[in-house]
């Protein structure tokens, strides 16, 4: 049964649904009969039912009343299909709006969907077991397995559901027959819309529930006026910037950016979100050989989008190790697993960080200047998690003003630069498109790249660090051989 | 002697009453199955005072079932002693039954909802009705909860409720039977099966049931357009009232 407790604090506010208002009202002014959306009778082998409207009648109705142009209109039109307020005719399952003569019904006011309450899986139940009460075998793969599910869940109901299941069954049988099937026709419409079929897309896909109505107003309780507080002095805390300056930044940042940010530029080769092909993710993978030229192209933007890319700080370190600098970005990355690893870890780590780069005489020493180098080797007597900071921010700074421009103009990049591949845009057709979607699948599992990011860096500990001691000692016997 | 004959008596009885709740509850699920067909009318072109007045004379039928049942199968419950063999039949009613309450209220809520959208006090009310494709009322079906019988039906005096109560004395009906009586709901066996046999082989019914997609085939328009009455090419109605030409 279902908990009846009004103060459950449970979550049950849709406010992604308020729109479901507006739309009952344009459906309403289509049933006018003067200055509606025309109807037409729609022809079966054993009667004829009224109400029909084709596709293009409602383009051109919602284009003329709102005065939009046609492929708004159409795209209106999708959604109210979509959210249920119209249903297809034909073709059920695509919850679309063609501008042909593709016929749809309005949907009857029993069937919309409200915001004011989910649809409940008690009646889906009802629903599944009267379609296999009327006829076996006419669920399909998905409805047979919620079903099951459905069965094992609400096990104790079951007897409920079945006699309503039949109840139902035939208290439809009671109606003249093209009104029966008027009814079937809703019915189905109306669980095409709230149980979509997989691989299609929901209308009814509205984001998290809130715990707070936000169309209610606040009330204003000392709670509320003490959080004002508190906001404003934050506010007021805030450090300030001359507005010239922060314009310019966003507008540098625009220019840069705009031709890598999928919203306003077209990704190559296409889109996953909207052509569910998924070569631009596989492109892009974190430890892929040849990356894009426009991955490349962000490495010279800063250098921080270098050091954040993996493949573009695998190329860093390539080229750092060429040039036996390779320390710097050794300690950096000990830092960061520092400041973001477990804190158990944390004291070993620190130790193993100060023996390895910062120690008089260490295998990997960096070179830091003498106040810094204090103040980090006084805090690593009560090693934290921010312990060597100072070190860090240090060291990222030399790598950026010194190595970092040697970087690109070096041959390693531009090796890579030149081996980067420029993807073509796709171009699917609609058939494409639709087995695109039929075909997608859930990408590798996270657990996979843990263990891939895992042995990546295992293999890199292992092609060992470049131990300048063990260099200069080597270049000592060759010198004194 | 006499207490043993007494404990048979009272054995009977209570066996009779545990059936009255089973047909009680089997009518109820028939009359809410005909109040949800009806109620999906509303709003439509089909919606006017008469399938309100069914609506609500429905209602009160329900109204009447439910008050009665509960009452009884509360009773049953209370009166229930450790190792009673109907134990598990009165507890199964008692699901079914209190499923059947919170089903219904969810109608009734809609009902109200739909009401109030729908108010129907003046006439270009009409016009905004929703053209859903009905063409005849659903009179038969109510009819059919009509003819539902309890024994206590025509006997026990209800007090009339309008709508907002009704859904109101629901919740108090609900919250007192999950206060009173310790039901494990969720041990319930039932007795159906996951996948039943169909329904259309029984109850005498001649004609086979097809499914919606034989149905819905359209007749095919031939390709000279002679089954249209005018040449007009998105000419669909076959018939002499076609206002395209």
């Amino acid at each position: 049964m279902t908990i009846r407790n009004v103060r459950d604090h449970g979550q049950r506010f849709r406010p992604r649904m308020a729109c479901l208002k507006k739309v009952e009202s344009v459906v309403l002014e289509m049933q006018d009969p003067k200055t509606g959306v025309k109807s037409q009778t729609q022809r079966l082998v054993i009667t004829t039912i009224p109400h029909a409207l084709t596709g293009e009648d409602i383009v051109a109705w919602i284009a003329n009343r709102f005065k939009i142009d046609a492929a708004e209109a159409r795209a209106m039109g999708t959604m109210m299909v979509a959210f249920g307020y119209i249903y297809p005719l034909q073709d059920h399952k695509r919850l679309m709006l063609k501008p042909d003569t593709s016929l749809y019904r309005f949907q009857t006011p029993y069937f919309w969907p409200a915001q004011q309450w989910p649809v409940e899986d008690t009646d889906y139940a009802i629903y599944l077991a009267k379609r296999n009460i009327r006829k076996k075998g006419m669920l399909e793969l998905y409805e047979q397995e919620q079903y099951n599910n459905l069965y094992k869940w609400m096990n104790h109901k079951w007897d409920f559901i079945v006699m309503q299941a039949k109840e139902q069954y035939r208290a439809g049988k009671e109606r003249k027959k093209p009104d029966r099937v008027v009814f079937d026709c809703q019915e189905r419409a109306y669980w095409v819309v709230h149980r979509p079929p997989p691989g299609t897309v929901s209308a009814m896909d509205y984001g998290h529930d809130r715990m707070v109505d936000p169309n209610i107003e606040e009330k204003k309780t000392p709670d509320y006026y003490r959080r004002i507080i508190m906001f404003t002095q934050q506010c007021i805390m805030r450090p300030r910037v001359k507005s010239s300056v922060s314009i310019g930044a966003l507008v540098k940042y625009t220019t840069t950016y705009k031709e890598h940010d999928p919203f306003l530029h077209a990704c190559l080769p296409s889109n996953p979100w909207l052509t569910d092909d998924v070569t631009y993710w596989t492109l892009n993978m974190p430890n892929v050989e040849t990356p894009t030229k426009m991955r490349v192209e962000r490495w010279t933007f800063s250098f921080g989008e270098l050091l954040m890319d993996p493949r573009g700080r695998d190329d860093f370190r390539l080229f750092l190790k060429k040039e036996f600098s390779g320390e710097n970005l050794a300690f950096w990355e000990a830092c960061e697993d520092l400041k973001w690893g477990a804190a158990e870890t944390m004291k070993e780590k620190a130790q193993q960080i100060y023996k390895t780069f910062l120690a008089r005489g260490a295998p990997r020493w960096i070179n830091i200047d003498g106040k810094t180098m204090d103040i980090t080797v006084k805090g690593l007597a009560h090693p934290h998690r921010y312990v060597l900071d100072a070190a860090q921010t240090h060291i990222y700074m030399l790598m950026k003003k010194d190595s970092y421009g040697r970087y690109l103009k070096s041959p390693v990049f531009k090796e890579t630069q030149k081996k980067a591949i420029a993807p073509e845009q796709h171009r699917f057709t609609e058939t494409q498109l639709e087995q695109n979607a039929k075909r997608r699948r859930p990408s590798l599992s996270p657990i996979i790249l843990r263990q891939q990011e895992e042995e990546q860096k295992a293999k890199l500990a292992a092609s060992g660090p470049v131990d300048i001691t063990q260099v200069m000692s080597k270049l000592e016997r060759k010198q004194t051989k | 002697m006499s207490r043993w004959r007494q404990s048979v008596v009272e054995i009977q009885t209570r066996k009779k009453h545990v059936n009255e709740c089973e047909r009680a509850q089997a009518a109820l699920s028939k009359v809410t199955a005909c109040f949800q067909q009806m109620a999906t009318s509303l709003g439509s072109n089909m919606d006017g005072s008469f399938l309100r007045e069914e609506l609500e004379e429905t209602r009160t039928v329900a109204h009447k079932i439910c008050s009665g049942l509960h009452r009884r199968l509360l009773s049953l419950l209370i009166e229930m002693e450790q190792g009673q063999e109907d134990k598990g039949q009165v507890e199964r009613i008692w699901v079914i039954f209190l499923s059947s309450l919170e089903n219904f209220q969810k109608d009734l809520k809609k009902v109200k909802v739909l009401q109030e959208i729908f108010p129907l006090t003046q006439r270009k009310d009409r016009r905004a009705l929703v053209n859903a494709g009905y063409a005849g009322g659903t009179s038969e079906v109510a009819a059919r909860a009509a003819m539902v019988q309890t024994p206590w039906l025509s006997v026990e005096e209800t007090a009339s409720l309008d709508l907002k109560n009704h859904i109101v004395k629901i919740d108090v009906l609900l919250e007192e039977m999950l206060q009173r009586v310790n039901v494990p709901l969720w041990s319930v066996e039932p007795t159906q099966e996951a996948w039943l046999e169909g329904v259309s082989n029984q109850d005498g019914w001649q004609e086979e049931d097809e499914s919606l997609e034989d149905i819905m085939e359209v007749e095919v328009v031939s390709q000279n357009n002679t089954s249209g009455c005018c040449n007009h090419h998105s000419c669909k109605v076959g018939c002499l009232l076609c206002l395209l030409s």
